[in-house]
């Protein structure tokens, strides 16, 4: 036995979260396991709830994107009755995701990552957090401030509580949308607009400044996966599921929730928490995908709005059709947030959206339910089984760090490979190491980045399992 | 003031949680930038063995007990607070995964997981204040942004925060809604929970759930009584509170017979 390196990350539900980098008895790296806590809790303690408390229920699972589980979970209520949402509530659904889908990307990008791409790497860890942004970058840092605002204050509006709203039920959602909520709305968005184009020009600056981060930030060939709409656009809220393969070719097409487990099989991992979903045709490991915001914008032919589809072109000259690196995440980002941004616009301005008709009502008509969706972080699965009555008797959610578990597994070997010695412990190299699993966003990695410390502990222990350092 | 003539210290841990509670202090974005200049603020991420120097003014913690690393923890943390405050239904009550409490978790977590000694999980979903003296709570899944700068404030400035305790209906009537259970026959936890959300769901048509608690002295078997009388079975009105604050003795005890020692 070698060493084994250990950084700890936050932990989610209970239990922990770390990333193990074994080394050899020379310190070079030997293999690396990326340990996730996942939300099986809650697949069990639903049994017997009525399947309409299932939406409230799961938001829990996550006070950064709450708004994902519950509208995947809405959805899968929605099959549960088979019921068509009046169009009211798709779009007023919709409105609300673009909103999470800012205020998730602000927080990932300015308050988790902009520290490590501003501040450098091996800037002093005590001020590489957002409060050292204020003092370096206080523009970037208040545009951060005021972009996730503009989100979370949008989904207050809407729906009234902004880490877990009572807005969107089975049937579609609770109130329809005043006129002046809709102007409030509409009045802000020119701000965020302006402050995603600033920050995108700001990052496409900086792009040279990281070749390394470039090239081996988990930049391999994989499948990749995500929602697109019949015409091959990027779809957050609904639509088909696309699995492409690191040159662009279609592997297959999600068109029917109920269909997923054709397509995605769930591996247990021998000693994780979290299993490992591939790509079921090509077998597991083989079957090796990536969702999320690099994923989507491979998958899609175009985002469909105006300024977004400009950048996707800039970005696609930049880097090529399929971006198989995953440091461009971030960047990835940036459009989606812009699209997300441009896609408000255009609903509010839909007459229909102002529709009283908001929720359809029904009673238990499936026995079972699906409902994907894309969270900020990839593709979203609910999938219930029902009684008669309307009890949940099994439940399986598949979250988007799930999806990306194989894929968060190699690039942390690529990074460490090349930036760990093991005879050192560097302080930059291993922020890389949790770097990289940041550039996926993975749900576990939660604002407590945002001050202080990093969010990580490490140890080297020795061959005997005895503590050689600690940090 | 701060405990060492610095500026005051203000760190945050976290256990089993969703994180919600702890972003409400990132979304006071406007009172963030003059927070962050009044104290300092620690986050730490995981609760871990080894924690930076103490003491800390105040300690806000998330999140319930549920591994027994986590009740190592929340002792150290204990005697590194000066005040000690718990944030959110979580940390307060145990939180919605305390409805494994009934629920056999040794059998779920055999079924679940490929090696099941890897995980270290307790039976029970507890709150902190089952393991270490509380000082202050703040209620609420999530909790309340304003009731949160509230007590910061109110903490370091040496005077007791301005937290109500009634029932939710005040905060309901006083907003102006009518009452959607007197008119509407919708079942709503109201009169049994503590006020402080702004009674954002009956203003959104639909019963309060009960985020925030039982209120002090609830009376929550007359309201499982009404609920009766609106038609909902028994069942059901176990279900509506055994969710957020299930484990929270108040609502617990409706449907246990046998009282706490
Ligand atoms: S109380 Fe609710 S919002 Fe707060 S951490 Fe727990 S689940 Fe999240
Ligand atoms: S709606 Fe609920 S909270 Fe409001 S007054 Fe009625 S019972 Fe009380
Ligand atoms: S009305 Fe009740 S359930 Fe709704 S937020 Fe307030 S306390 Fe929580």
């Amino acid at each position: 036995m070698g060493q084994t390196i250990r950084i700890h990350h936050v932990t989610r539900i209970e239990g922990h979260a770390r990333i193990d980098i074994h080394l050899d008895e020379a310190g070079k790296v030997r293999s690396t396991q990326f340990h996730v806590t996942q939300v099986r809790g809650f697949e069990k303690f639903t049994e017997g709830r009525p399947y309409y408390e299932m939406p409230a229920i799961t938001a829990r699972i996550c006070g950064i994107c709450p708004v994902s589980h519950l509208l995947a979970s809405a959805k899968a209520c929605d099959a549960v009755m088979a019921v068509q949402i009046p169009e009211a509530a798709r779009l007023l659904r919709e409105l609300l995701h673009c909103a999470q889908f800012v205020q998730s990307h602000a927080l990932s990008f300015f308050y988790l990552s902009a520290p490590d791409l501003l501040l450098g790497f091996d800037s002093d860890p005590a001020a590489r957090n957002v409060l050292g942004l204020i003092e370096k970058h206080p523009e970037a840092a208040r545009d951060g401030i005021a972009l996730r605002r503009f989100g979370q204050q949008t989904i207050e509006r809407l729906a009234g509580e902004r880490v877990h709203p009572a807005w969107v039920v089975p049937g579609g959602v609770n109130k329809a949308m005043s006129v002046d909520t809709r102007d409030l709305i509409l009045s802000d968005l020119p701000l965020a607009h302006s402050i995603i184009r600033r920050t995108l020009r700001l990052f496409k600056s900086m792009l040279d400044q990281f070749p390394a981060e470039s090239e081996v930030f988990g930049n391999m060939p994989t499948l990749h996966a995500g929602l697109v709409d019949a015409d091959g656009r990027l779809q957050i809220y609904d639509g088909m599921v696309r699995f492409i393969d690191s040159a662009g070719k279609t592997a297959g097409r999600i068109t029917r929730p109920r269909e997923y487990a054709k397509w995605i099989g769930e591996a247990a991992m021998p000693d994780s928490y979290l299993k490992a979903p591939y790509f079921k045709p090509l077998g597991y490991p083989e079957g090796i995908y990536r969702v999320g915001p690099l994923a989507r914008l491979n998958v899609a032919e175009s985002c469909g709005t105006s300024d977004a589809d400009r950048e996707l072109l800039e970005y696609r000259q930049r880097l090529g059709r399929v971006v198989n690196g995953s440091f461009f995440y971030h960047y990835a980002r940036l459009i989606e947030a812009l699209y997300a941004i441009e896609r408000m616009e255009e609903l509010l301005h839909l007459p229909e959206i102002l529709d009283k008709h908001v929720r359809a009502e029904a009673g238990v008509n499936s026995l079972e339910g699906v409902g994907i969706i894309e969270a900020p972080r990839g593709v979203l699965i609910h999938h219930y089984r029902v009684n008669e009555q309307g009890a949940i008797t099994g439940a399986n959610l598949i979250v988007a760090t799930g999806h990306n578990n194989l894929a968060i597994n190699h690039s942390v070997q690529q990074v460490a490979e090349r930036f760990v010695d093991g005879m050192k412990l560097q302080e930059g190299a291993l922020n890389r190491v949790n770097a990289v699993v940041r550039a996926y966003d993975p749900c576990l990695s939660c604002s407590t980045h945002a001050f202080g410390k990093p969010a990580y502990r490490l140890r080297l222990v020795g061959a005997g399992g005895e503590v050689i350092e600690e940090t | 003031m701060s405990s060492n003539g610095t500026r005051p210290r203000i760190a945050v841990f976290k256990f089993a949680s969703c994180d919600g509670c702890q972003l409400s202090l990132l979304d006071a974005e406007d009172e963030l930038l003059a927070v962050a200049e009044a104290v300092e603020i620690a986050y730490f991420p995981e609760a871990s063995r080894r924690m930076a120097k103490g003491p800390y003014d105040i300690a806000l913690v998330e999140g319930s007990i549920t591994t027994h690393h986590d009740a190592e923890a929340i002792q150290r943390i204990r005697r590194q607070a000066k005040t000690l405050v718990t944030i959110g239904a979580c940390a307060t009550a145990g939180g919605i995964q305390a409805l494994r409490n009934w629920h056999d978790t040794a059998e779920w977590v055999r079924l679940v997981y490929a090696k099941p000694d890897f995980i270290s999980t307790l039976k029970t979903s507890t709150p902190i204040a089952e393991h270490v003296p509380v000082d202050l709570e703040l209620r609420g899944c999530p909790i309340n942004k304003h009731q949160l700068i509230e007590l910061i404030s109110a903490t370091l400035a040496g005077r007791k925060p301005n937290i109500p305790t009634y029932s939710l209906c005040l905060e309901c009537k006083r907003r102006g809604n009518t009452c959607i259970m007197v008119a509407g026959g919708v079942p709503c936890l109201g009169p049994a929970t503590q006020a402080g959300c702004g009674a954002i769901c009956p203003s959104m048509n639909r019963g309060c759930y009960g985020c925030f608690g039982p209120m002090e002295n609830s009376n929550a078997h007359s309201l499982a009584s009404q609920f009766r009388v609106l038609g909902c079975a028994r069942d059901e009105v176990e279900r509506a509170f055994r969710s957020y604050n299930g484990w929270a003795w108040p609502f617990r005890r409706v449907f246990e017979e046998v009282p706490r020692s």
